[in-house]
């Protein structure tokens, strides 16, 4: 399996680049106003120095100035704190609703060929779970970040004010700290994807067992089951301490670069005060600014992993999304809704073909149901008339084609909703008439609790294969091509159903040029052509009543099928 | 069983050990940080003042002893915190799945596999997550406790001024970011919308490529996305101006100690360096009095998961156990008697050792049945008998040593293909997977979450490979060919009759190719047997012809 691309590190800034530059005055006034928010709020410790110099001197009055001089600062921090933040995650909220528009826009033009050969299941986990990692970093570490390193740099830079002496005593601390984060990230990073591979594994078996109870009951495979989410959790659980007793030694380090560090201030404060350098008041705000800098430091520190890990997210979105835009829509001439397949070779893997020498020859408004066991290439057939693979040899000549597969999906949303992604357009007149027509309306508009209103899909009302897949031959109707094929279209719904079904598909090709993979004989017999295919290649072609007569492998097929009645 | 306050305390108990030794280490820690900031103010007041440079050198030595304290009162303490955690998730996850696939059943009524998955792990998780709020909740009770004696130590006013101030000012916060949180919580919901719109959107992308709906839902996705950028958006300015506001009342908050306590220092009733551990102490103070709100809500989580943990737990059993000695040898006689089960409606008939027989039902009827035969309900009136023995007095886990019931939507199991097979084969794999027309599927493929990673058609016959190579003494079978083609599915009728030979089969369908294999057919028509014979001889009659060949 070939996975989707990545974006290198340089792409992916490049992309990211190009997504935040009309939002340019959006970025420098956050961070401007975030700057100024900081900035502010280091105003309090020089202010209790003062008030500590006032006490000193014995200045009561000036207390009270000093003190509402604290309220203000404390006011307009407030105000400029959320402010910034406001305008921070307009900026990063915008740029990632632009990201994921790009992405689902690139992803929902990949050429079906190259999904088949990716297997949706990239594409899904990275609209989930990479685009959730990346939001998470951006709702909650971004603005996190951003204050915290704000707040790093402009303290450094008071400290700075006050003496610089003190800085360099602060700075004591920091090659302790760059030390432990890369000592950190270095284990953590690898200890976090085994975690996440951990989680998934204890996840998927709960879902096997727990999902397929009734099947473990029936085969009395209670126990095995249980142990086997009872070992994917201890292991889980052990993975999770090793984490946590990383964790643990980290904060432990940082422990000792915040005591070098504050040893350090002190130390400088006592020098510069005994050497007249400085007031009492401006050490007591150099340590105090000092000890305000542990959690900032802690924020920054700890984010680390959050950014790195929404880094590798972030790839793999600009990966996809950084694929060339989709052009317009090819104006071609419509055709007369024919369908020609000339000599068609096709081999998945090279030198393994699948189909050898198909000719096909489809006139407007026929029905053709092809025939044949599982591995006769009816699929591939289908596939290539439908234009999901380019034939390896010969020629496919079709257009206007829509497929429908055995493969059900209810988009979440109402049910006109759903209907009308085939036909942006239709009317409510429209999608009455598609679904009367594959026999829905009445489950539709009587057992839904709001008719079209319903919410159906995911999080929604659920709806049984049988009824999904009337949804989806109704979208065919909506989506009105002049050719159909139908994939097993039947095939997932019990007994009952597929006559339901079988109904609907008929109902749903009238009018059109429809080639029918079909594995109920019913459906054969009422097609205008039978093709029988075996190995790859077609070795019979006729109605019903011709194939029956000729007492070959379809007669047989059909004895076997309709019992005595035939017999 | 027991209620969600008994799971609680149960998750506690079993890790007692654990959260006494981290909440009293996790004390040590806050009691620790406490007194940071008051050596600060100790050694600004005692030697960085004075220029005392050995009471320097001594003040630095005790808060190089505090923070080995505090630091591995932390490292070992909150280790402890988290392994109770994730020990007591780990059991109750386990008794979950223990519960959900007992014989008994009855936990998965009314639940789909979604939400017990959800139980089992983030309920779980919160249950046990219970521990490490506990150690957290006692140890800020013991930081507020040290503080305050420290604080009305300095100065009975000042001291009472920050005790008494400090849990208004949260409360005050709490109250002006109520509201906030609350139409955050609901904005972030709907800006989560555009994410699983998306997700959607691509697990759905070739039925969408299929019939050419990519542009329509590129413009829909594109109309959803900034709907939740607007709800975003508001969500996030809604916080942004919460984190403003509790910013500045904690400002205020520090300008009116340091005011009281500039006063006091003033008139001389407190040092300088008390003043400045006084405003540290103040700003500390906020730590654990949040813990605190944190813990609550916590605990709060904790118990309605706690809840949800127990329902499951106590789920009524949708069978009692039986006392009936388990069969031994079995000769597979089933004998249906007057049985009456939601639509079945008094169903008698009789299946003879070695018998395959085809039964032709409409989709409710058929279900019951099913249900009845593996004993996942008892039957309201009559019964089901195994050689003589009714099903209802035997164990549910014994009845299904001799029956086994494969139902229609069977459940692979992730793995490769031949492991599912092979874990219940009582005869030879291959054998099985022939007769099932499996074994051109490809051998030693892994499955992916419950076999997705195979077409419909190959899941169905890989099931039914499964189910035959258990060989049972009974087999029950329920439409299962639905999604193979007919050439195949011709194969598989042969195959079945051969494989099953002198063994009680019962085939659930309405193929024609398999009924024309069986023995006899029983064509139930509401909730009764309708009639009796065999294929050909069924054939004649309307109703079985609109059923089967229609």
């Amino acid at each position: 399996m070939t996975l989707l691309p990545t974006a290198s590190g340089a792409r992916t800034r490049a992309v990211l680049g190009e997504l935040v530059r009309p939002h340019r005055g959006l970025a420098v006034a956050g961070f401007g106003v975030l700057t100024a928010a900081t900035a502010t709020g280091l105003l309090t410790a020089p202010l209790v120095g003062r008030i500590v110099d006032a006490v000193a001197q014995r200045d009561p009055d000036v207390i009270t100035w000093i003190v509402a001089g604290l309220i203000a600062v404390a006011v307009v921090q407030g105000v400029t704190t959320a402010a910034g933040l406001s305008l921070v995650s307009r900026l990063g909220e915008t740029v990632l609703a632009r990201l994921r528009e790009r992405f689902v826009e690139r992803a929902l033009h990949l050429p079906l060929d190259e999904l088949e050969r990716a297997g949706s299941g990239d594409l899904v986990a990275r609209v989930t779970g990479d685009v959730s990692l990346v939001a998470e970093a951006v709702r909650r570490a971004l603005p996190e970040l951003v204050r915290s390193s704000l707040a790093i740099v402009l303290t450094l830079g008071a400290l700075a004010v006050l003496d610089w002496r003190f800085l360099l005593a602060a700075l004591c601390a920091a090659p302790v700290q760059a030390y432990t984060a890369r000592w950190y990230v270095r284990r953590a990073v690898p200890l976090y994807a085994e975690q996440r591979v951990a989680n998934g594994a204890q996840q998927q078996q709960l879902l096997d067992g727990i999902g397929g109870a009734a099947t473990v009951r029936a085969f009395r495979l209670e126990d095995e089951h249980t142990g086997l989410v009872a070992r994917k959790s201890r292991a889980l659980v052990e993975l999770t301490m090793r984490t946590i007793h990383l964790v643990l030694r980290f904060y432990c380090r940082l422990h000792v670069a915040e005591y070098t560090g504050l040893a350090a201030v002190l130390v400088a404060g006592f020098v510069l005060v005994d050497g007249g350098h400085a007031s009492i008041g401006t050490a007591t705000a150099a340590a105090l600014y000092f000890h305000n800098l542990f959690a900032p430091m802690n924020t920054v520190l700890v984010l680390i992993d959050d950014a790195q890990a929404a880094g590798a997210g972030l790839a793999r979105l600009v990966g996809v999304a950084d694929r060339p835009a989709p052009g317009a829509p090819a104006e071609t001439a419509p055709g007369d809704g024919s369908v020609t397949v000339e000599a068609v070779e096709h081999e998945y893997v090279p030198g393994r073909p699948v189909l050898h020498g198909i000719d096909l020859r489809v006139r407007p408004g026929e029905r053709v149901a092809l025939v044949g066991a599982s591995g006769a290439g009816k699929t591939t057939l289908a596939k290539l008339v439908a234009g999901v693979h380019a034939p390896t040899g010969g020629t496919v000549r079709a257009d206007d084609v829509a497929l429908v597969t055995q493969e059900v999906h209810v988009f979440a949303g109402t049910l006109a909703e759903d209907l009308r992604l085939a036909a942006p357009d239709a009317s409510a007149e429209r999608l009455r008439d598609a679904l009367a027509r594959v026999g829905a309306l009445e489950w539709a508009e009587e057992e839904l609790p709001d008719g079209f209103g319903t919410v159906v899909g995911e999080g929604g009302h659920r709806l049984t294969s049988a009824r999904s897949q009337q949804l989806a031959l109704a979208r065919l109707i909506l989506a009105d091509p002049r050719v159909a094929v139908l994939d097993e279209a039947t095939a997932e719904a019990g007994s009952a159903g597929a006559k339901v079904l079988e109904r609907a598909a008929e109902r749903a090709v009238e009018g059109r040029t429809a080639l029918v993979v079909a594995h109920r004989l019913t459906q054969a017999a009422s097609a205008d052509r039978v093709v029988v295919m075996d190995g790859g290649r077609v070795v019979e072609s006729g109605t019903h009543d011709e194939l029956r007569a000729a007492g070959g492998a379809y007669a047989a097929l059909w004895s076997a099928w309709s019992g005595s009645r035939d017999a | 069983m027991a209620g969600g306050r008994d799971v609680l305390w149960g998750a506690v108990r079993g890790q007692r050990g654990d959260v006494t030794i981290a909440a009293a280490l996790a004390s040590g820690h806050q009691i620790g940080e406490t007194f940071v900031p008051v050596l600060i103010g100790i050694a600004i007041d005692a030697a960085v003042g004075p220029g005392d440079g050995r009471a320097l050198l001594l003040w630095l030595g005790v808060l190089a002893i505090v923070y080995v304290g505090l630091s591995w009162s932390f490292r070992i303490g909150a280790y402890r915190g988290e392994r109770a955690g994730a020990r007591a998730a780990h059991e109750v996850r386990t008794a979950i799945v223990a519960r959900v696939l007992d014989p008994r059943g009855g936990a998965e009524r009314g639940r789909l596999p979604g939400a017990l998955a959800s139980i089992a792990t983030e309920d779980a998780r919160r249950v046990g997550a219970v521990n490490v709020a506990l150690m957290a909740g006692i140890a800020a009770v013991v930081a507020l406790v040290a503080s305050a004696v420290v604080l009305l130590g300095i100065s009975v006013p000042l001291g009472l001024l920050v005790l008494l101030g400090a849990p208004p000012l949260l409360w005050a916060g709490h109250l002006l970011s109520k509201p906030l949180e609350r139409r955050s919580r609901a904005e972030q919901e709907r800006g989560a919308h555009a994410s699983a719109v998306a997700a959607d959107l691509v697990g759905g992308l070739r039925v969408l490529k299929g019939i050419g709906a990519e542009r329509a839902a590129v413009e829909r996705y594109r109309a959803t996305s900034a709907r939740s950028l607007e709800a975003t958006l508001r969500a996030a300015r809604a916080e942004a101006w919460q984190n403003g506001t509790v910013l500045a009342l904690t400002g205020i908050f520090i300008a009116i100690v340091a005011l009281v306590g500039g006063r006091l220092a003033a008139a001389g009733d407190i040092g300088l360096g008390e003043l400045v551990s006084a405003v540290g102490l103040a700003l500390l103070l906020l730590g654990p009095l949040s813990t605190l709100s944190w813990v609550n809500t916590e605990l709060a989580q904790g118990r309605a998961s706690a809840a949800r943990v127990a329902e499951v737990l106590a789920a009524p059993e949708a069978v009692p156990s039986g006392a009936a000695e388990p069969l031994v040898a079995v000769d597979g006689r089933v004998r249906l008697r007057d049985v009456a089960c939601g639509s079945l409606a008094g169903v008698s008939f009789e299946v003879e050792p070695g018998e395959l027989l085809g039964v032709v039902a409409d989709p409710a009827d058929a279900w019951n049945l099913l249900r009845c035969l593996g004993r996942e309900v008892d039957p309201d009136a009559g019964a089901v008998e195994l050689d003589g023995v009714p099903l209802a007095t035997l164990a549910p886990g014994a009845v299904r040593r001799s029956i086994l019931v494969a139902p229609h939507d069977a459940d692979l199991f992730a793995g490769g293909l031949e492991d599912n097979v092979a874990a219940v084969a009582r005869i030879d794999v291959g054998k099985a997977m022939a007769a099932a027309g499996a074994d051109e599927v490809l051998r030693g493929t892994v499955l992916g979450e419950r076999g997705r990673t195979l077409s419909g058609g190959q899941r169905q016959r890989v099931a039914l490979a499964r189910a035959l190579a258990a060989d049972a003494d009974v087999l029950v079978l329920h439409d299962p060919t639905t999604a193979v083609d007919a050439v195949t599915e011709a194969r598989i009728a042969e195959g079945l009759r051969a494989i099953r030979a002198g063994r009680t089969t019962i085939v659930v369908t309405a193929s024609p190719a398999l009924l024309a294999v069986a023995d006899r057919v029983v064509l139930l028509a509401e909730g009764r047997v309708a009639d009796t014979g065999t294929h050909a001889e069924l054939a004649g009659r309307a109703d079985y012809r609109t059923a089967v060949l229609a």
